[in-house]
């Protein structure tokens, strides 16, 4: 039924990506999302098209997938589109009805919008996503932030708590399936009657749902407890990653790349969009 | 005509991922009228699969589900009344609950069939009685119950639906034995007057022996045998094969006999087997406690 989510999942693999620091793969991903918004003319998207699909064959994720993952947010993309295609003003209308106007300007807005998305989902997802396991997300978080622990803030705490909420989502998915299953065999619809129908059938799913994330929640400080658990003093990981050699490069290469857009932006400026 | 059939079903889980997993590999079975039978085989060879085939809440990804003889997803838009007449209870049913009474819980699967409301007292309350759910419950809320009188309200709830066929996955599963015996017997007593099939999934050699009349064994998404228990169990070879065992007790015959006493083997529940011993050493009986 909803086990078929496959955006935020991660692929086991051993692809370079993989391989690489989650510090610099985070740090990557942000990067990455900026370079995306840097991008301003033909030129600059052609490469920045060109290398999502670089990146995307680096990881060895099929392409597939990628779109897969992409197919839940296609109404996202198209809403934005659509927004930017009659938002955007111009000098002369391309077509114009009633109060509708439609301008080039915004035709290319529109279309620079659908890229600038479906480039920053895919390229997101490979580089971090995809290709990290949500402990090495959390591992990597945690460096990140852990010179503002000298600030008294508690980074380990809530890297726990983020390890937690990310462990549990797998379960809860699993579980809302099967309650939604076992009231499914009880007469309930959710799929036909009226709104105010379908809202009142989901009452025997949250309720059990809620109940049984309380349930875990107690079993697991109990058994944290029980594992003298004590809010990261002296705590350690048990894989730690190091820089090296692969993330220095990587780090090039996206510099390389943010370099290419920001030249190609300055000098090929008779395509800006 | 069988009660319930599959014909040649395969199904696969996250088709086009890598994920995909075959859970059922091209199953024919057929569950004939009033009758408990039992499906047995190891954790993961497609048990629980296979009894949401039966009441339509997964497709085959190949192949055909018949009820009476009619096959259940020839028009799709009707598979709701399919699962009004076979009734599933998954394992650890209690996490199912949520109405504010017991009554109104058991109540629920009833009234969304559209039930008028004396009918669906009368069935909440025969529905209590097969589980052996006292009255004093009926107004409190399910979640101050104890785990095993939880287990009771969810299967009510679906013995209230009047299915003609019962699921029950795993009904005992973490049940203390007077639980376990309670909630069995309350199930064969339900097959016995309503004379209607029942399906139950379980590890539970010993239960299956003194429950089951049938018994379907599967292994790697497919039916490896079916046949009575006599059958089943006499072949503990194929079992151990499959994962399984015979019922311990048979185990404790097939000790005994190795050992040199002329016990039979082909007995598989306790009291059976206490007959045989009595036979064979009728001075016991008056030193016991029976």
């Amino acid at each position: 039924m909803i086990t078929d989510i496959t955006l935020g999942q991660f692929f086991p693999g051993q692809s370079v990506i993989h391989r690489l620091d989650p510090r610099t793969k985070i740090l990557g991903a942000i990067f990455y999302i900026v370079i995306v918004f840097l991008a301003k003319n033909v030129f600059s998207f052609l490469l920045l098209v060109a290398f999502t699909l670089f990146l995307v064959l680096l990881s060895r994720i099929s392409p597939k997938v990628v779109l897969k993952g992409l197919k839940p947010l296609i109404i996202i993309i198209v809403f934005t589109a659509i927004l930017n295609l009659f938002g955007k003003k111009g000098e002369t209308p391309l077509i114009s009805f009633w109060i509708i106007n439609i301008y080039p300007e915004g035709i290319r807005y529109a279309i620079m919008i659908i890229i600038r998305v479906v480039c920053m989902l895919a390229g997101t997802s490979v580089i971090l996503s995809y290709t990290t396991s949500p402990t090495a997300i959390t591992e990597g978080i945690e460096r990140l932030l852990s010179p503002l622990a000298v600030l008294h803030l508690p980074v380990h705490d809530f890297a726990m708590m983020m390890t937690i909420a990310l462990r549990f989502i797998p379960t809860l998915i699993d579980e809302t399936d099967k309650i939604m299953k076992a009231q499914t065999a009880r007469g309930v619809d959710f799929s036909s009657g009226s709104l105010i129908r379908r809202a009142k059938a989901l009452i025997p799913i949250l309720i059990p749902l809620l109940f049984s994330a309380f349930r875990h929640a107690k079993d697991l400080s109990i058994a944290m407890e029980c594992r003298c658990y004590r809010a990261g003093k002296g705590m350690t990981h048990m894989t730690t990653h190091r820089f090296g050699l692969r993330d220095y490069l990587s780090a090039l290469v996206m510099c390389a790349f943010c370099a290419a857009v920001v030249l190609l932006n300055k000098y090929a400026p008779g395509f800006s969009l | 005509m069988s009660k319930l059939s599959l014909e040649n079903v395969t199904y696969r889980y996250s088709v086009g991922t890598p994920f995909c997993k075959t859970a059922l590999d091209g199953v024919s079975v057929s569950f004939e009228e009033n009758r408990v039978i039992g499906l047995i085989g190891h954790t993961g060879c497609g048990k629980s699969t296979l009894v949401q085939m039966l009441n339509g809440l997964l497709k085959p990804t190949e192949g055909r589900v018949f009820l009476d003889g009619k096959d259940i997803w020839e028009n799709p838009k009707e598979i709701s009344a399919v699962r009004y007449r076979v009734g599933l209870v998954f394992q650890y049913p209690e996490y199912q609950l949520f109405e504010e009474t017991v009554r109104q819980d058991i109540a629920f699967g009833p009234t969304n069939m559209g039930l008028p409301q004396e009918e669906i007292d009368r069935r909440v309350e025969e529905a209590a009685l097969f589980v052996g759910l006292e009255k004093e419950t009926f107004d409190q809320s399910p979640f101050e119950l104890s785990g095993g009188q939880k287990r009771r309200v969810a299967i009510a709830g679906v013995i209230a639906m009047g299915p003609e066929v019962l699921i029950l996955d795993e009904p005992a599963a973490g049940l203390d034995p007077m639980g376990r015996e309670e909630i069995l017997g309350g199930v064969r007593s339900f097959q016995k007057e309503k004379k209607s099939t029942v399906i139950i999934v379980s590890h539970s050699m010993e239960d299956m022996a003194s429950y089951a009349d049938e018994l379907v064994v599967m292994d790697h998404g497919k039916v490896a045998r079916t046949g009575s228990c006599r059958d089943i169990f006499s072949d503990r070879d194929s079992l151990l094969g499959y994962g399984l065992d015979v019922p311990q007790i048979t185990r404790f015959l097939i000790e005994l006999n190795a050992l040199g006493v002329p016990v039979r083997t082909d007995l598989f529940t306790v009291e059976d087997v206490r007959k045989e011993l009595l036979r064979l050493y009728p001075s016991l009986a008056k030193g016991g406690k029976r």
